[in-house]
């Protein structure tokens, strides 16, 4: 059933641009990066001997952001497909879960996000190297800065996907996702237990795995009441 | 022309768009209690490091973004169940309907303004600054960051017209305000990016010689022009535009 459904899924978003900004997303950071590193390259090679960890870390500086708004984006996008023709009645009419609804659109949301992590990752590969920053290319340090931001901002996912499909307003999930991002832009300012700080990997021990491992956690655990909720509310 | 203004103003209150508008307050108070800086090491009137750091993110991020949420918020009826075709088939025209939504989001946006210093006194009072409060500081940075929002809203209003979701104009709010920044970071680039004049207007740091804190010739050409771009183009498109 469940396969049935993310096939239904995956045709509703074709040609609507969500591939196309799962593609923007990881791009549009490393073009920023194209920018700082065209306008003031000498300059920024100076500021250390590890060339390729500096550099993965401008680019991991605007990771968190275009994450969190990504979320709110897509997941706002996967709502309205349902909202604008009140699909959302059809879908739960046809011998489907409600459960099994809400699982599918999140596991094709989680599948756009792996895509970008995965764009990402490779487009950090591709201008390191274009760059020259040296022949010791970091590749365990490539994936985790490509794919411990995605792991770390699942319970945002799971929130926001929560909100979007519960809200026939969909200003609400949005104006959710601006609160976000103002939260992840001040992340080193938060406390530990705020979700938008995670992406960042930053924590008071200093070890991402532990934004990983919370963000898998809580996020299940967000995913869960999120599902029950939507279950258990009427569609309109 | 008032009366479509009423009718607006009728089907904002009726709206859940007031919660929007209470963010401000809220983002402003966490603004203020994360500040970035540190007063013990300086000698300067408490207020001004306290507006820097609180400025900076609102202006930068949250300002170009909020309001571009309310646009689309404020065309949201017209997009459900053939609105537009209700509404434009009273006595009234096109060209008018536009004025009136974007008049009505100006005024909510200088009100989000105001909100937003009102967090500023407010968390200063908290925090027991005494020096005086600077007040032509102030206005000059809530009028100017207003006036430099004109020409964003009026592309947000633009591009709420054209899609039907929230999640579409938004992504195209996100892909030229994330950018901003970067460019802040350059005096070249950030003088001409009308996403960055928020940022610029609201910079208490800068040159205090004009009447804002960017230059007369810069707030003409660069708001200016991108004004008349986005509002004329906005325009001319719900001209066309097929209900």
């Amino acid at each position: 059933m469940i396969g049935k459904l993310l096939r239904a899924d995956f045709l509703k978003i074709k040609r609507k641009g969500l591939w196309f900004l799962s593609f923007l997303g990881p791009f549009g950071v490393i073009a920023l990066q194209m920018v700082n590193y065209g306008v003031r390259k000498d300059y920024l090679l100076n500021q250390s001997d590890d060339d390729w960890g500096y550099f993965l870390e401008y680019v991991h500086s605007f990771t968190p952001l275009a994450l969190v708004l990504g979320i709110a984006i897509l997941t706002s996008f996967m709502a309205s497909i349902e909202n604008e023709t009140n699909a959302w009645k059809q879908l739960i009419s046809l011998p489907v879960s409600k459960m099994s609804v809400y699982l599918s659109k999140f596991m094709v949301l989680g599948s756009l996000l792996f895509v970008s992590s995965l764009l990402l990752g490779v487009f950090s590969l591709g201008y390191g190297i274009l760059l020259n920053l040296g022949d010791q290319i970091p590749y365990l340090e490539l994936l985790k800065y490509s794919f411990y931001p995605y792991l770390a901002a699942l319970p945002i996912l799971a929130l926001q996907l929560w909100i979007a499909s519960v809200s026939q307003n969909q200003g609400i999930p949005i104006t959710t996702g601006v609160l976000g991002v103002i939260f992840a832009y001040s992340a080193f300012i938060l406390p530990d237990w705020m979700i938008w700080k995670w992406p960042s990997l930053m924590n008071e021990w200093d070890e991402p795995l532990i934004n990983v491992m919370l963000g898998i956690g809580v996020g299940t655990l967000l995913y869960i009441v999120g599902m029950l909720d939507f279950t258990r509310r009427d569609v309109k | 022309m008032v009366s479509i203004l009423q009718s607006e103003w009728f089907k904002f209150r009726h709206s859940k768009i007031m919660f929007i508008i209470l963010t401000v307050p809220i983002i402003g108070i966490f603004l203020g209690f994360t500040s970035r800086f540190s007063n013990e090491d300086f000698e300067i009137n408490e207020w001004y490091l306290s507006l820097l750091s609180m400025n900076l993110t609102y202006a930068l991020l949250f300002l170009p973004l909020i309001t571009g949420v309310l646009a689309s918020a404020i065309c949201r009826y017209e997009h459900q169940a053939g609105g537009w075709k209700q509404l434009l088939a009273l006595p009234v025209t096109r060209g008018r309907v536009f004025i009136a939504k974007y008049v009505l989001l100006i005024v909510l946006v200088l009100v989000m303004q105001v909100l937003f210093f009102v967090a500023v006194y407010i968390v200063g009072m908290i925090k027991g600054f005494t020096d005086p409060f600077p007040m032509v500081i102030v206005w000059k940075s809530l009028v100017g960051g207003w006036v430099a929002t004109l020409p964003l809203i009026a592309l947000q209003l633009w591009m709420s017209i054209l899609f039907k979701s929230f999640a579409a104009p938004f992504a195209i709010n996100v892909i030229l305000t994330l950018p901003t920044i970067l460019v802040v970071n350059s005096e070249r680039f950030s003088s001409f990016y009308p996403w960055a004049q928020p940022f610029l207007m609201m910079y208490i740091g800068g040159e205090t010689g004009d009447t804002f804190y960017v230059p007369w010739v810069q707030l003409l050409t660069v708001v200016g022009g991108s004004f008349i771009l986005f509002f004329v183009g906005g325009y001319l498109y719900f001209q066309r535009k097929a209900v």
